[in-house]
């Protein structure tokens, strides 16, 4: 029957995986609702145990909300070299079965099985197999296996019974298995898309699929027409050999070539605040600085340089960049300007204090004050005075994100 | 130009120089050296533009004059051609031809007017010490300087003499999370001086001491410089304000343990075998007349050591990169070590017992 099928594709998924590390080696958490988090009031749920979830917690909720809901939870700061170990054990089981494993993040990952019905035996027989070894590596851990002959299916049905799961969606049964899911399970579509869907009266999966695609193109823009694909259980992407977190970036077109110092070092600062957000809000730090200057001719140019320590904080990646622009030896005019932050690590609690001769603990709070002014009322709702008489550049942002949870 | 000597004699020469000798330049000449033969002696410079070194010796003069070869290159021909080739070195147009043994190897030249050299420099004060003082003093605090930190001041060695009440040249350096101060005597006291050495002077300098001889330090407007066995140092100051490091050492810390200094610097050596690769945590315990150290990894591999010591301090726990402890345990001198600390958040300082010229303060780590 698996010959059947045009490819063979699975999704593996860790139940709550960060929770159930900590379970793991704490015989004391188990059967007890957890929340991975940071102790303090700041910040969100990373993940939350079983036991916690039929209070209404989930990921990504504030964790004063997530302790409101559910009091009597522990709560259990991340420990992500620990995660990280764990997850190259479950790699290199999804290695041993598939050469072709495009990891997500840390614990979730696609994998090519076409043509190996012979040595795995059938969908079924494989995915069961897939869940022994997980368990094996790991000391028992658990994980969701979706398969199907796209992505896309895959993905949906490895959380179609959710924790220790094994859902096998047929290709000829995929449409009709998508159909009553709600749209909230189509890949990409964000709290606004749905609300703009269930607007359009689109509640399921099937309804998606049964609408006009020129149609839902027209309310919907690029998007509409790839939700219709997906509903039609299309998904022609193939699984991609892992990337791996690199760098994060941010450049902008400007409105007018710049020349003068403070006209670029204004720039970089922007560039900096928004590297520097978004590396705290990926729970990041930074080895490295480079900034990419491109010339009015077109030609870009890079210049790099190591931290003396990791770092998200936005003064030091302004700091550094200001420092690289005597390497450039170009007088410019340039037309774009950016900085990434590259040799990205895991921030871990662990932290070496100062000894109080900088102002580093003063930046950071101010990083930590304007990241919450962002997430409250939206980006750009702070600004530095600097900021508020000069140019805005035309060209969007471009998001050089590339980022994943690595595995080195 | 013409001059010849032992390859020997050639090599010392250009080993002395040829750590500043640049590998890629924007400034092609600063990949060569000069050469000067003149009154019997060859001088051979190279230059980063930061740091300047010059080396003499006497060698056989059959014409004066002056050039620049590529360094590194005549450096590697001199290292490679077997013990007792006499060398000769003869100018011939834009070329230098170089024979030895049965060898001749023709180098390009740049003009030794384009060689970018220090001025003569105004000398505020003269310094006099032997060589093993200032060595040791640059061992103990060297690897404390920054590295390529935007605090640019912080990437270098301040040396400090003659301010307030203070008798001999003290060192310190600093990374932000640790800090290290030595102090030397001197046989007089000197007018107040601060100075800022950068990294490359430093370590260069360190490298090139030797532990006999004395040792002339020369300090000017903005430069540095050192001369000792026919050698000539010449270093830029980093133009900055050093952070008032006083103000970080801890006064009194209310509890003081007495260790066996190398008892406990192999117990954290060994301790460090388990520890992270990138964060180097290590968290000690500190009962009565006990150091209890634990080190940690991903892999939930675990060290554990116990270390007797003099103790009778409040209960205590705190972390520590334990490269930093390790640094200043190997560089304190004396068989007993006194560790001050106050609380788990607080600094700590590493002396030897009874001793203050050497001062090491490290910043815990939040564990």
């Amino acid at each position: 029957m698996q010959e059947a099928w045009p490819r063979v594709i699975a999704h593996a998924d860790m139940d709550a995986f960060y929770a159930s590390v900590e379970q793991l080696d704490d015989p004391g958490l188990r059967g007890q609702p957890l929340l991975v988090g940071p102790r303090s009031d700041r910040g969100v749920v990373l993940t939350a145990s079983y036991e916690a979830r039929p209070f209404g917690v989930g990921s990504a909720m504030p964790m004063t909300r997530a302790r409101r809901l559910c009091p009597q939870a522990v709560v259990v700061p991340p420990r992500f070299e620990r995660y990280k170990a764990v997850s190259k054990r479950v790699m290199r089981v999804f290695a041993d079965f598939s050469p072709a494993v495009e990891a997500l993040s840390l614990d979730e990952a696609f994998l090519d099985m076409t043509g190996t019905g012979h040595i795995f035996g059938p969908p079924e027989t494989f995915g069961a197999r897939l869940k022994n070894a997980i368990s094996e590596a790991t000391g028992g851990l658990s994980a969701s296996v979706g398969i199907s002959a796209t992505k896309y299916v895959a993905k949906v049905a490895s959380g179609y019974s959710k924790p220790d799961g094994l859902t096998i969606v047929p290709p000829e049964r995929a449409k009709q298995w998508l159909a009553p899911q709600p749209v909230a399970m189509l890949w990409g579509a964000g709290p606004k898309t749905q609300r703009r869907l269930a607007a359009l009266g689109l509640a399921t999966i099937g309804d998606v699929a049964a609408a006009d695609r020129r149609w839902l193109a027209s309310k919907l823009g690029k998007a509409g027409s790839h939700f219709h694909e997906l509903a039609q259980a299309k998904d022609p992407r193939p699984v991609a050999r892992s990337r791996t977190a690199k760098s994060i970036g941010s450049e902008r077109t400007l409105a007018s070539d710049v020349k003068s110092e403070t006209e670029i070092a204004f720039q970089l600062r922007r560039a900096a605040d928004a590297v520097g957000r978004r590396l705290r809000r990926n729970g990041y730090v930074a080895r490295g600085v480079r900034v990419k200057l491109k010339r009015s001719d077109f030609r870009s140019l890079t210049r790099q340089r190591g931290l003396a320590e990791p770092t998200d904080v936005s003064e030091d990646l302004y700091r550094m960049a200001v420092a690289l622009l005597p390497e450039f030896n170009d007088a410019g005019p340039f037309r774009l300007i950016g900085i990434a932050a590259y040799e990205l690590d895991r921030r871990t609690e662990a932290r070496q204090l100062h000894l109080g001769m900088g102002e580093g603990s003063r930046q950071q709070r101010l990083d930590a004050v304007l990241d919450q002014a962002d997430e409250r009322f939206g980006p750009g709702a702070v600004h530095r005075a600097g900021d508020l008489i000069r140019q805005s550049p035309i060209g969007p942002e471009v998001d050089l994100d590339f980022l994943l949870d690595d595995g080195d | 130009m013409k001059f010849s000597a032992p390859r020997e004699d050639l090599l010392k020469l250009l080993q002395a120089v040829v750590g500043v000798v640049e590998r890629r330049s924007t400034m092609p000449i600063l990949s060569n050296v000069l050469l000067k033969v003149a009154g019997g002696k060859l001088s051979v410079t190279a230059t980063d533009l930061e740091v300047e070194l010059v080396a003499d010796a006497p060698v056989d003069v059959e014409a004066s004059g002056e050039t620049t070869v590529p360094g590194r290159k005549l450096h590697d021909i001199c290292r490679l051609l077997p013990d007792g080739t006499r060398v000769t070195a003869t100018l011939s147009g834009n070329r230098m031809v170089i024979k030895g043994g049965r060898g001749r190897y023709t180098l390009a030249t740049l003009s030794a007017g384009d060689f970018p050299v220090v001025d003569e420099m105004a000398t505020r004060q003269t310094l006099q010490m032997p060589q093993q003082a200032l060595q040791g003093l640059l061992q103990r605090t060297q690897f404390s300087m920054a590295q390529q930190d935007v605090r640019y001041y912080l990437n270098g060695l301040l040396l400090e003499a003659g301010t307030d009440g203070l008798q001999g040249l003290r060192a310190v350096a600093t990374d932000g999370h640790r800090l290290a101060l030595s102090e030397v005597g001197l046989s007089e006291t000197p007018e107040a001086h601060r100075v800022i050495v950068p990294r490359k002077g430093i370590l260069e300098l360190n490298r090139l001491l030797h532990p006999e001889g004395d040792v002339l330090m020369m300090i000017g407007e903005s430069h540095l410089r050192v001369e000792f066995d026919g050698l000539r140092m010449t270093s830029t100051l980093i133009d900055g304000q050093f952070p008032d490091y006083t103000r970080v050492i801890p006064l009194d810390p209310p509890n003081s343990v007495i260790a066996d200094r190398e008892q406990l610097h192999h117990a954290l050596q060994r301790a460090a075998v388990l520890a992270n690769d990138k964060l180097r945590g290590v968290r000690l315990e500190l009962g009565e007349n006990s150091a209890v150290i634990h080190a940690n990894n991903p892999e939930q591999e675990e060290a554990v050591e116990t270390v007797e010591v003099e103790y009778g301090g409040a209960e205590l726990e705190i972390g520590f990169n334990v490269n930093y402890l390790l640094d200043a345990l190997q560089h304190i001198e004396g068989d007993n070590v006194q560790v001050g600390l106050r609380d788990g958040d607080s600094s700590c300082l590493i002396t030897g017992q009874g001793d203050s010229s050497t001062q090491y303060v490290v910043m815990p780590m939040r564990l």
